[in-house]
């Protein structure tokens, strides 16, 4: 650019009046400009024209001179023009209401002379406002050049703070005298609005731009024309004044609510009034005061009395959780959350209700096994008495009935965990610090319940023998969910391990559940227990496996060897590894009682079959041992009953056949009486016994089954009571009647029920013992892992 | 951008002290905050969209517009291409774009750079 050889051209001088670049005449023009402006007839005015005056002016350096010119010019235009229209604003009665809250003035009249003070204050800012925008805007180059230069306030600044200075600080004078200290009409403004505001927090309706307005006029007005940003008016002087009034007028709403309301109100007001200061903020105030009310309000309404409303009778936590309260329980938690993130108070009475709530049906539970042993007691008392019957159809009865309990136990903790899910969902976001909480509660009260690992298992024991079938899959998977989900919260992991095994084995044994459900649950154990828990389980499954094979093979040996047996006995038979059966269902708790083996006596053709299939057993594996038991098999017998003489219709006129499901032993019952002697009608009790060498409580049971139920009463008991003495005796029912082939002899056996005291102190005592191998091995481990310590031997 | 009062014309006049006029699009001028205050008060320049500058000559205002489309179409455009000024104007420029407050201080005015 520089090589270019052009000149430069001089700045031309532009043609011009020459007196209209002196100072006096450019001011006059601005002047004149500045009246018009404030009478709003700036239409007439050349934007350009003024901008120009001021422009030479701040050229020819007088920058300063115009500053003071104009600063004074609105000084003087506020005291001759603005000032006697404020002062006419400010009646007496404003003050007396406004400042000293004179009793006996209606919420109304103090609205009306309110808003009619704010309007005044409001017009007078906006006309203030506008002509110094305006004026600033024509002051343009000497706010940049001068102002700028000489570090002072803004042209506008200044002339914006003349508001301040002139009106909102200006005291009272006369209006004043009745008060005891001076008062500005800042002070008025302040009061009006905070009074303003009280009367819409009290239902009224007032003018919210008007407020709106006001707030922003103070937003823009600092308190010094240096206008730094955080000394806006509005954050020093208003916002201070109008969070305090309303804390006071919170703290008092609170003691209000506390004495008058109840919890569910409490907090819909509390809600309320959080939305209506968010929206007070917005509409009225200024966003900025945001956060702080809402603290305020937290404090006050939340905070301040939170326990007492968390306590209320009959309408605090503890009912919003009885009654499944949603809602309260929703805003509720919302509430608390925005006060403490943590949650204290909800979780403890959170926390507190599980445990109540869970030792009530711990408490329910206990009611109902006290109408077993009073009766059991009873029984005991008059034995040989009259009651003797009846008390002994009694323990039976309450068996069932503690079962059921055992049942409802788990149903009604499952019923609860619901309750708590349902409300956690619903109402706490999932909160996680409060479902930790609940969770750890419900661990607490059903480790504290002894017999929960027991239940727990008969409750899965329950469901499978029972409720799966017929059920869909989704069904199904909320069963075995459900049973987890238990499994989780219990301690006593061993004791349940020992229970379910058991109960596990009579549904295996017995083919009580479908195989693939038990499988999936194990499996699901598995993964949250580890794969040491479901090892025996596990075992279990794979002897079924393996015997389902062994006996099918068994068949077809048989079939090859063309052995024809009259009498063909189809045999299945589950051979089962004794580490990973319980040993009630292994017959070793009956060893323990007698001391002795008991082997009962099984019939001859049973015996044969035992040996035929044990050497078949052996041809593979030799040097096993095959114990038979007795106690945990079953049996189909088809049985014929032949016509009764004398009855020519009915069903006892025809022969009839059925087939009998029975219990091993009451195979081995029945079946003595096919051998009966001639002549001989009946065996008694003990001669039973002596033929079979069945244990006295199987025995009975057998018996039970067989002569007592009416559908499978295939032998007639003399006397015919309802109980088995082992002084009656027994012979066969040629009047058997029944309308369906297949019979089922109940078995009783097969029924998990709750243990009884003994039982379960034998069980606890064995489980005790599994620990203390566990601890032994366990000690020793850590004891391995320890280098010895070298000894030193002295010479 | 557009302004919601009643904005009769999205152009204005500019005419210079010796009769030229340039009918500028409003928003391209409004970089001048002389021209936005002129334009936005209840001054005749707002109410006409005319705005007379006596002391400034066709020639420079010629170039001052130049600058106000230059400006607009790349007000949002990085590495633009600089403006071509004559030598012979420049003191003139410069003495206008202090008028129009296009100085670097308030403004990213490129004719001064």
């Amino acid at each position: 650019m520089a090589s270019r050889p052009n000149r430069i051209r001089p700045i031309r001088r532009p043609v011009m009046n020459r007196d209209t670049t002196e100072f006096e005449p450019c001011w006059e023009i601005l002047r004149d400009a500045l009246t018009d402006i404030h009478n709003k007839n700036a239409s007439r005015l050349s934007f350009e024209h003024l901008y120009r005056a001021s422009y030479k002016i701040v050229l020819r350096k007088k920058g300063h001179l115009l500053y003071e010119r104009v600063k004074s010019f609105e000084e003087d235009w506020f005291r001759v023009h603005v000032l006697p229209n404020i002062a006419d604003l400010i009646s007496n009665n404003l003050v007396s209401i406004a400042l000293l809250q004179m009793p006996g003035s209606s919420a109304h009249e103090r609205r009306q002379t309110g808003e009619r003070f704010l309007r005044g204050i409001r017009s007078t800012w906006e006309d203030h406002n506008m002509s110094m925008n305006m004026i600033a805007d024509i002051l343009m180059y000497l706010e940049r050049i001068y102002t700028a230069e000489s570090k002072q306030p803004s042209i506008f600044a200044t002339t914006i703070g003349l508001f301040r200075d002139h009106i909102l600080r200006n005291s009272l004078g006369s209006a004043a005298e009745q008060l005891d200290q001076p008062f500005t009409i800042f002070d008025i403004v302040n009061a009006v609005m905070l009074d303003l505001i009280n009367m819409e927090r009290d239902g009224d309706i007032i003018d919210r731009s008007l407020l709106r307005q006001i707030s922003s006029m103070l937003e823009d007005l600092y308190e010094t024309d240096d206008e730094i940003e955080n000394t806006k008016l509005y954050l020093t002087v208003f916002e201070p004044r109008f969070l305090s009034a309303s804390e006071a007028f919170y703290r008092k709403e609170c003691e209000k609510l506390l004495r008058e309301a109840n919890a569910s109100t409490w907090l819909r007001h509390t809600q309320r009034r959080l939305v209506e200061e968010q929206e007070r903020c917005g509409t009225s105030l200024s966003i900025l005061t945001s956060d702080k009310i809402a603290s305020v309000v937290e404090k006050e309404l939340i905070s301040a009395r939170l326990d007492d409303f968390l306590a209320m009778e009959g309408s605090g936590m503890k009912s919003m959780i009885d009654n499944d309260r949603y809602e309260d329980l929703s805003l509720l938690y919302h509430l608390v959350s925005r006060i403490d993130k943590s949650k204290n108070a909800l979780k403890v009475i959170l926390q507190g209700r599980v445990m109540d709530l869970g030792l009530e049906i711990e408490q329910t539970l206990k009611n109902t096994d006290f109408s077993a042993p009073p009766a059991d007691a009873a029984a005991e008392a008059d034995d040989a008495g009259e009651g003797g019957d009846k008390a002994k159809a009694q323990p039976l009865g309450a068996a069932a009935q503690q079962t059921a309990a055992a049942v409802k136990w788990v149903d009604d903790v499952l019923q609860l965990k619901d309750k708590f899910d349902i409300i956690s969902t619903n109402c706490f976001d999932q909160d996680l610090v409060l479902q930790s909480a609940v969770t750890k509660s419900f661990a607490d009260f059903i480790n504290m319940f002894n017999r929960s690992s027991e239940f727990v298992s008969l409750f899965i024991d329950d469901n499978l023998k029972r409720g799966l079938k017929g059920k869909s899959d989704e069904e199904v998977e909320a069963v075995l969910n459900k049973a987890i989900v238990l499994l989780r919260y219990l301690a006593d992991r061993d004791m349940f391990e020992r229970y379910y095994q058991k109960h596990l084995a009579r549904r295996l044994l017995h083919n009580k559940s479908e195989i693939h459900i038990e499988k999936e649950l194990v499996r699901r154990m598995r993964a949250e227990m580890g794969n040491h828990f479901t090892a025996k389980f596990e075992g279990m499954f794979k002897d079924m496996e393996l015997s389902k094979d062994l006996s099918e093979n068994y068949r077809d040996h048989i079939r090859n060897l063309g052995d024809a047996d009259v009498k063909k006995i189809d045999l299945g038979i589950h051979v089962l590894t004794t580490n990973n059966w319980p040993p009630e269902v292994m017959g070793r708790g009956a060893l323990q009682e007698d001391g002795a083996k008991a082997e009962c006596i099984f019939p001859p053709a049973i015996k044969r079959l035992q040996e035929s299939f044990f050497k078949y057993y052996l041809k593979d594996r030799s040097g096993r041992v095959l114990t038979w038991v007795a106690s945990a098999g079953t049996a189909d017998i088809k049985c014929v009953f032949p016509k009764v003489p004398g009855k020519e219709t009915g069903p006892l006129s025809k022969e009839r056949r059925y087939e009998l499901n029975v219990s091993t032993y009451g195979m081995i019952v029945l079946m003595l009486f096919n051998d009966l002697p001639e002549g001989k009608q009946s065996l008694s009790f003990e001669e039973i016994q002596a033929k079979t060498n069945i244990p006295t409580q199987d025995l009975i049971r057998t018996l039970g089954s067989l002569s007592i139920p009416p559908k499978s009463r295939v032998l007639a008991k003399d006397p015919p009571s309802k109980n088995i003495k082992t002084s009656d005796s027994f012979s066969f029912n040629a009047q058997f009647a029944s309308k369906t082939i297949k019979i089922k002899a109940p078995v009783i056996s097969s029924t998990s029920k709750v243990e009884g005291d003994e039982e379960r102190k034998d069980t606890e005592r064995r489980n005790d013992q599994t620990r203390a191998h566990v601890i032994d091995a366990a000690i020793v481990r850590i004891m391995k892992s320890v280098p010895p310590s070298p000894v030193n031997i002295s010479p | 951008m557009a302004l919601a009062e009643d904005t009769p014309s999205k152009y204005v006049t500019l005419v210079s002290g010796d009769g030229l006029e340039f009918v500028v699009l409003r928003e391209a001028t409004l970089v001048s905050p002389t021209i936005k205050g002129m334009l936005r008060g209840p001054f005749t320049e707002a109410k006409t969209g005319r705005c007379t500058f006596p002391e400034i000559s066709g020639e420079v205002l010629e170039k001052i517009v130049e600058y106000f489309h230059y400006w607009y179409r790349n007000r949002d455009k990085e590495d633009v291409p600089d403006m071509e000024i004559p030598v012979e104007m420049c003191l003139e420029l410069l003495q206008a774009a202090d008028y129009f407050n296009l100085m670097p201080s308030r403004q990213e005015g490129r004719e001064a750079a």
